[in-house]
């Protein structure tokens, strides 16, 4: 066994190329970049989630029979040390230690950025927490989970583990002081007197993007038909805008977050 | 669980997307190809020369395997050329030497040429546009011609800092290399500070500053001062834009909007 047989034997899955590999390792660290420099939660790339977690499977297991095979190899050698010289096994295959190396090098680095897109994810989903249920007791702020239908912009995980958490947070808040208010205040989600106590991210804040369509305006004011075109950016340019402002044009692919 | 980190990628994550930079190297001995996760490699055939990520560029470098080729602007006479333009030009005085162009992006001595951004299609059929640290910016030239200004790619500081590392024995003149980066590094710092005058157009409605050219460890070390200063301002100027744009609606609903009067309020951005 060589680890040209390896690697020739690893089905990679219909329409899989080397080419796409690199296209959706690029769009996935543009991805993390841009989950890193926003408030808001972006909305999660679940196809492109899905092949890059098959290829780091794959990638895997390949690395995992390289090494049983490294393993495999040094016993040789040490085998074959004690009677003669080392040189059979060694040349067999020089490389060996290297490659294993840099496909290892490489996977490490190809897992750590859905790992890293992941972390913050789970803190920016508990600030957007929020609920329509008329209910007055803390518990009753969180909506049931089987009736959304629409989980965007979260995956079902996030979705299941935001849920487990506010319904935790709220019975400890029931539990331990909540109890003691008036019921017209119990709810998380109460907006008496005008101030909301969900705090949504801040989509005004700004952010640094670089424009990579020909020509990209930046619109403010939200509201379709009322919005205010501002300055307009050119291609290459590096400019620190509103996130609200860029935030169409980062959907259509032509800015891009830094 | 709170997210510990501040908005923005960190200076340790900048490096490691600086590691994706393509560079070009000259093997010293014969490797396969291989089909990594970032995408393919070609098979290493000494000494033809071939182009491969930082990350395995420096690997092959630490073990003596492969000699890496300095990019085309990490020379002492490209380096000098930016640093005279970055502190004595005219035009350069508030703002940045201009990055390399994008593909399709027309070179800055042809102004009035039309950009035309090729976009690739990716699996999902959204429009992809390549951008820096997957550019080859940062490969070695063969052919240089006169038209190319020397510029800094998005990632000099770290890619310049990396190879000073690693490979200062593959590079013209290294300790001369330090004292420009150095002196370069020093020129934009001072510029970006200057620049916090004009950071009120950003947080106005429709404005922005520009930092065109601004490198990715620049902006990683400026990124919290940047974003506090305009969110300050934005929070106290929050009431004046809310009465503006409600004089702006009362107008439309009265019927016609001549658009003359915001125009300067629209157009006081400027330059870093």
């Amino acid at each position: 066994m060589d680890i040209d047989d390896i690697l020739a034997s690893v089905d990679r899955g219909p329409g899989a190329s080397p080419e796409s590999a690199a296209l959706d390792h690029q769009l996935l660290t543009r991805f993390w970049v841009a989950e890193r420099a926003v408030s808001e939660v972006l909305p999660w790339p679940a196809p492109l989630m899905e092949r890059i977690m098959d290829r780091v499977r794959i990638q895997n297991q390949i690395s995992n029979a390289v090494q049983h095979l490294q393993i495999e190899t040094i016993e040789d050698l040490a085998a074959s040390s004690e009677t003669t010289l080392p040189t059979t096994a060694n040349t067999h295959n020089p490389n060996l230690n290297l490659r294993l190396s840099i496909l290892q090098t490489d996977l490490a680095r190809s897992q750590y950025i859905p790992r890293a897109t992941k972390t913050p994810l789970a803190s920016q989903t508990q600030s957007t927490a929020s609920s329509q249920n008329p209910n007055q007791q803390p518990e009753d702020s969180v909506p049931d989970i089987s009736e959304l239908t629409d989980l965007a912009p979260l995956s079902e995980p996030e979705t299941s583990f935001l849920h487990a958490h506010q319904t935790l947070l709220a019975g400890h808040y029931a539990a331990s002081f909540m109890g003691a208010f008036p019921r017209q205040l119990r709810r998380l989600d109460d907006n008496a007197g005008g101030t909301s106590m969900i705090q949504g991210p801040d989509l005004k804040e700004v952010v640094f993007v670089r424009c990579l369509g020909a020509e990209v305006p930046v619109a403010v004011g939200g509201e379709e038909e009322e919005y205010e075109t501002g300055v307009t950016m050119r291609m290459g340019d590096v400019w620190v805008v509103r996130w609200e402002g860029v935030k169409g044009a980062w959907g259509r692919g032509e800015v891009e977050l830094l | 669980m709170a997210f510990p980190l501040p908005r923005g990628v960190t200076a340790s994550e900048i490096a490691f997307l600086a590691e994706m930079e393509t560079v070009t190297i000259v093997p010293r001995q014969r490797l396969e190809g291989l089909e990594l996760l970032g995408g393919p490699i070609e098979p290493l055939v000494p000494p033809r020369r071939a182009s491969l990520p930082l990350w395995l560029a420096l690997l092959l470098k630490r073990q003596r395997r492969a000699n890496i080729i300095p990019p085309t602007w990490l020379h002492p006479e490209p380096l000098a050329l930016i640093l005279e333009v970055e502190s004595q030009h005219q035009d350069y005085k508030n703002a940045f030497s201009p990055p390399p162009p994008l593909p399709g992006q027309p070179s800055i001595l042809d102004r009035d040429a039309l950009p035309s951004a090729r976009p690739q299609y990716t699996p999902d059929g959204n429009r992809y546009y390549a951008a820096p640290p997957f550019l080859p910016q940062n490969t070695a030239q063969t052919v240089i011609s006169s038209r190319d200004t020397p510029s800094l790619p998005f990632h000099w500081v770290e890619v310049g800092n990396l190879l000073l590392d690693a490979a200062s024995d593959d590079l013209v003149d290294p300790d001369q290399i330090r004292r420009l980066l150095k002196d370069l590094r020093e020129v934009r710092m001072a510029k970006m500070r200057s620049g916090v005058d004009v950071l009120d157009a950003a947080a106005t409605g429709g404005g922005g500053v520009a930092l065109t050219g601004v490198g990715s460890m620049e902006l990683g070390e400026e990124r919290g001062f940047i974003t506090g200063v305009v969110d300050g301002l934005r929070r106290i100027g929050s009431s004046k834009e809310q009465a503006r744009r409600e004089q702006m609606a009362e107008q439309r609903a009265n019927g016609g909007y001549d658009g003359t009067q915001d125009d300067d309020e629209d157009e006081d951005y400027m330059e870093f």
